[in-house]
């Protein structure tokens, strides 16, 4: 443990702690930089984040600085301060400032770093400024522009560090220096847009987002990334009742700061064309939209008619959705229950690093539900024609052809959000909400319980998949079913096993990791 | 059959009187608010430029509500619905069957009364049928199935309930006085001169009364400052809030009608009627030449006067609109000056040579003028009224209703009756 | 907060009733005399009133009168704005709505695909005027005659508002 006292106050850190990381628990925020990154190496070369300690000649950087036991640090002197001014204004000589047509105005450094530490006249007329290229796709996710960029080399770190990748570097010497991408390579690995996020100023910006939205605009809801079994951490940057970027939030026993190009674009699924937002029925063959009103008789009438045999889930829905759906399949079932999902959907290719080769969010919730996974051809098998089939979400019809011709000979009754290639095969179609719309939890690959949270509003005639799922189990007799969310997962905790004290309302921030599953799962139908 | 066919001319004279008086009172009303808050009121509705001072606006207006759609709301009683707005017009123009508009016109040596139906109990049947007038707004406000229009039909007919007694009661003493419910007989009463200097008009004889009836016709022609019925800033506009069109408009007449008729009544019962202060029949008639020759002289002068100022007007503005407008003074004072000159040759005529009947018609006529004069003026307090106080609170009419003006006409009346029987 | 009832019929603080006040009449006829009053001077010195005869007569404004925006052009007539959405963003009615798009030009890099102004929804502050960093929009036109049959037509885009200099109402 080291001793030491920053701005008068005295503080014990471990050892080998970084003077900056001592100095940001001190004073509560932290020290103007631009280069330091927690995940990164440290580089040292924004030189913003100076301080004095006393008995060093000169002004030292914290970042480089690991903390001696005795130091008397100063952050917020008269010295500290006009190096600091000096020090910005220089990153500023070349700088553009073309914020109006920034779209990394709103949460730039060097804007949040000029309203602190600046606040001077530039003397730098414009026209003595060096030009460099602007706009200049380096990527397929990833734009640059080199005159706005203060060459803090955090992008060049990570493509080092963390991708490996090793695709920029800087070049040129002095105020020529500029970042770019080495000869005939691109910044195309599947994390570039990392690159986007770290970089303190509007050098990298993502070409999906560019010119989308003001940053300022946007509401940011936490949630997690349905893409793969991941479940990186993320917020949800929406307005205007649509989502306009995913980004990634810090989550150290997942996904640390980042997460991957494919589930980042994973939003402009929410806005695809083929969303239901009314029931179908199909009549005189033909799907058409129905009231509400008309399709619950419609519904109830044909769970009721006859024993399927076939209900098949979906690792898309959450937690919750799944607990019920499992109740509605036994019911729906009966004794002869085949409920469960269709082995090897979702399944890509993975990396060594965040995205797994399993592109769905909640595989470990079904297994842990008793929802097993069966091949295709199986489930083909069980879809008795003329009997009564049901499927929750998914497009397992695209699957197989096989089971494609069995549930469209079957009285196939599909719960989702697409009209896809399943739905279009449904006798009854009835539209609910996709992840951006509804809180729920998903079980990662680790076992790990994450909370989804609503960011957008759903179509008006979709329902919340739990509150429809209830709504269908009491009217088909079984009984009162929770009233609210936190109701029903007060079940679902029961079911897992978790101590009745556990609110999954309020998980921890890292997630809450369940214990493995040791015998048969708990609960099931009522 | 010469019966019918006077009483038929008396009847059209007066509905002419009326309905001719209503776009006049309308314009009165609109132009005087504008002028009384420093306005300039309507000027804008012109038939081929000739605007006469926003005069043209009442024509724009019915135009406007006879093309206007005709909206019954979904959950009114129809019948009544439809037959109110008839019944307060209707209502509103029989009142005149009784109210003597001139002593008599010689037509044929035969002196035919200038009064529809000269009624033994007038004064009854007065009050009888304006306090039917309520009807016609209960009804409307009732069947229109609103809350509103509800309210204000309540309204309307506990105010008539309050103020009819008041009104009765300020009658009493000038029928204790002149001695006859007979509208004719309290008119020709008060022909007389008192100590031979001031005519024995009703509100010389009974001043409070008069203060009374006054404010009572105010109440019951639901005018300001009793318009608690449509009261516009809590109602909406009260019971006539869902009418539209035609229906709109009948309300809308009615409301004038009434105001004519209560105009009148105040004339009749309070301020000589038709007489013409100080010059009885007989000096009408034996100084008819004179009196006609004075007329048409002060006539064509005045004629004259008005050509001359439009046509200067007409000099001095021409081109300020650049349209149709600009010919408006040019032309009116053309007229004027057409009539001055009618006026003026006219008196070569020698009026002052004319005979004894052609003298007692220029009595009937002026003394009929005298009444239009008289009813004018009142039609005119009612507006003036109007844009002069502002509403009452609902418990501030109630309590002038019942626990001022109600003891005050019981006073007023004992004392009339104490003086009569002591005389 | 503590409410007290205030039990009806208690007087109005303030001047105390006259008998005048009470009599009533008299004050109706002095109120009746003030009107006339203003009546008669209206009728003889009608050129006197405030009233504008409007389409006929105009008020003359300052020039720093607000009227409706226009767009300011550069020299070769495209827009000057960027779509930096300032304007939109400062907007207390929410009446600018822009859609920014990849300007050919690699130094003008942004450009409003789509500008538009809710002329019914704006409430003319000004604002965005002084919020723009490039000086592209202006309510210096003086137009306060905003006049359309249809809603839809208040809702003016690009194109209109940068030919303002054109349709002479500048």
């Amino acid at each position: 443990m080291a001793k030491l006292t920053i701005d008068g106050v005295a503080i014990e850190v471990p050892d080998g702690t970084r003077l900056f990381d001592a100095c940001t628990q001190v004073r509560g925020e932290a020290l103007p930089h631009f280069c330091y990154h927690p995940d990164l190496s440290i580089a040292g070369v924004c030189r913003l984040c100076q301080v004095e300690i006393e008995g060093a000649p000169k002004l030292t950087i914290a970042c480089n600085t690991v903390v001696r036991d005795g130091m008397v640090v100063h952050t917020r002197s008269e010295r500290v301060r006009r190096a600091a001014r000096q020090i910005l204004e220089m990153h500023l000589i070349n700088h553009p400032v073309d914020c109006p047509i920034c779209d990394q105005a709103g949460e730039c450094g060097l804007q949040d770093q000029y309203m602190i530490h600046g606040l001077y006249a530039s003397e730098v007329a414009k026209s003595d400024k060096v030009l460099k290229l602007k706009a200049q796709p380096i990527g397929p996710h990833v734009i640059l522009d080199k005159e706005r960029c203060v060459l803090c080399s955090r992008c060049v770190r990570f493509c080092q560090e963390i991708t490996k990748t090793g695709e920029l570097g800087i070049f040129q010497r002095g105020d020529r220096a500029e970042i770019g991408v080495a000869p005939d390579r691109q910044l195309d690995n599947n994390y570039s847009l990392n690159t986007v996020d770290i970089c303190p100023v509007g050098a990298l910006t993502s070409r999906d987002f560019r010119f989308q939205k003001r940053v300022w605009l946007l509401r940011s809801v936490p949630s997690i990334c349905p893409g793969c079994a991941t479940g990186c951490n993320i917020r949800i940057d929406h307005e205007g009742g649509q989502v306009w970027r995913l980004r990634p939030r810090r989550n150290d026993a997942v996904n640390g700061p980042w997460m991957c190009d494919t589930g980042r674009l994973e939003y402009k699924r929410l806005h695809a064309g083929d969303r239901l937002s009314r029931p179908l029925v199909r009549r005189d063959g033909e799907l058409r939209e129905v009231e509400w009103r008309e399709a619950w008789p419609e519904l109830e009438q044909r769970l009721t008619a006859g024993k399927g045999k076939l209900a098949l889930a979906n690792p898309h829905q959450t937690v919750e959705e799944l607990w019920l759906f499992k109740r509605l399949a036994g019911l729906f079932c009966g004794e002869d229950l085949t409920a469960g999902c269709l082995a090897g959907s979702d399944a890509a290719e993975g990396d060594q690093f965040l995205l797994d080769a399993d592109r769905s969010p909640n595989r470990a919730a079904l297994a842990r539900l008793g929802l097993a996974a069966r091949a295709p051809a199986q489930a083909a098998a069980q879809a008795v024609a003329g009997a009564p089939v049901l499927v929750y979400g998914g497009d397992p019809a695209l699957a197989d052809p096989a089971l494609a011709a069995a549930l469209g000979a079957a009285e196939l009754i599909y719960f989702g959000t697409r009209l896809n290639a399943t739905a279009s095969r449904a006798r009854i179609v009835v539209p609910l909400a996709m992840w951006a719309e509804k809180a729920g939890l998903f079980l990662n690959r680790q076992g790990r319980l994450q909370a989804l949270r609503a960011a957008i509003a759903r179509p008006e005639t979709a329902r919340e998949d739990w509150r429809f799922l209830a709504e269908l189990l009491t009217r088909l007799g079984a009984g009162p079913q929770p009233a609210t969310l936190a109701l029903l997962r007060a079940e679902v905790g029961a079911a897992f096993g978790l101590p009745a004290a556990q609110d999954l309302d309020a998980l921890p921030a890292e997630g809450l990791v369940l214990a493995p599953v040791t015998g048969a799962p708990a609960g099931g139908g009522r | 059959m010469a019966f019918a066919l006077e009483t038929l001319a008396k009847i059209g004279f007066m509905l002419l009187f009326m309905l001719s008086l209503l776009p006049a009172l309308i314009w009165a009303e609109r132009k005087g608010a504008a002028f009384i808050q420093d306005r300039t009121g309507p000027n804008r509705a012109s038939i081929l430029g000739i605007r006469l001072a926003g005069l043209v606006h009442p024509i724009a207006d019915v135009l406007k509500l006879v093309f206007k759609e005709d909206v019954t709301p979904a959950r009114a009683h129809r019948v009544l619905y439809s037959l109110a707005p008839f019944l307060v017009m209707s209502v509103a123009l029989s009142t005149y069957a009784v109210i003597p508009f001139g002593d008599y016109l010689l037509v044929g040596g035969r002196q035919v009364p200038l009064v529809v139906a000269d009624l033994s109990v007038g004064i009854l049947y007065v009050l009888a049928v304006a306090s039917l007038g309520t009807y016609g707004i209960v009804l409307g406000g009732w069947a229109s199935r609103n809350k509103y229009t509800f309210l204000g039909a309540m309204r309307s007919s506990a105010q008539m309930i309050s103020y009819e007694i008041s009104m009765g009661l300020a009658l009493m003493g000038v029928l204790l006085i002149f001695g006859s419910l007979r509208l004719t007989e309290i008119v020709a009463g008060q022909g007389a001169l008192l100590f031979g200097l001031v005519p024995k008009w009703g509100v010389v004889v009974q001043p409070l009364g008069a203060l009374l009836f006054i404010t009572a016709v105010f109440a019951e022609t639901n005018r300001t400052p009793f318009d608690l019925p449509e009261g516009d800033s809590e109602l909406v506009s009260g019971y006539h809030l869902e009418y539209s069109s035609l229906r709109f408009a009948l309300f809308f007449m009615a409301e004038y009608c009434n105001m004519v008729v209560g105009a009148a009544l105040i004339t009749t019962m309070f301020f000589g009627g038709w007489q013409v202060p100080w010059l009885p029949r007989q000096t009408l008639e034996q100084h008819g030449g004179a009196l006609l020759t004075a007329s048409l002289g002060l006539a064509a002068v005045v004629l004259a006067v008005a050509a001359l100022l439009l046509m200067r007007r007409a000099r001095r503005e021409r081109g300020k609109f650049g349209d149709a407008r600009d010919r408006e003074p040019g032309l009116l004072g053309g007229v004027c000056a057409a009539l001055a000159l009618a006026a003026a040759a006219a008196l070569l005529l020698r009026p002052w040579t004319i005979g004894p009947q052609a003298a007692s018609v220029y009595a009937t006529f002026a003394q009929v003028g005298a009444f239009i004069v008289k009813t004018l003026f009142f039609s005119w307090l009612f507006i003036w009224v109007r844009w002069t106080l502002p509403r009452f609170r609902y418990d501030q009419l109630m309590s002038l209703g019942w626990k001022i003006m109600l003891p005050l006409g019981l006073v007023n009346l004992a004392v009339t009756a104490v003086v009569m029987a002591l005389s | 907060m503590e409410t007290t009832r205030i039990p009806a019929g208690t007087p109005v603080p303030g001047r105390p009733d006259s008998f005048r006040d009470v009599i009533y009449v008299w004050e109706v006829l002095r109120g009746l005399g003030i009107t006339i009053r203003h009546l008669i001077r209206n009728c003889l010195h009608m050129k006197d009133l405030p009233t504008l005869q409007y389409p006929d007569e105009k008020r003359v404004y300052g020039p720093r009168f607000r009227g409706r925006h226009r767009l300011t052009q550069r020299e070769d007539g495209s827009p000057r704005c960027v779509a930096c959405m300032m304007c939109s963003t400062v907007c207390p009615a929410g009446c600018i709505h822009i859609i920014a798009a990849e300007h050919p030009d690699r130094r003008i890099e942004k450009y409003p695909a789509v500008y538009e102004i809710d002329l019914l929804r704006c409430v003319y502050c000004g604002l965005c005027e002084e919020a723009c960093p490039c000086d592209a929009i202006r309510l210096d036109t003086g137009v306060y005659e905003i006049v359309a049959d249809r809603r839809d037509k208040f809702v003016v885009g690009k194109e209109f508002l940068l030919n303002e200099r054109e349709r002479g109402t500048l």
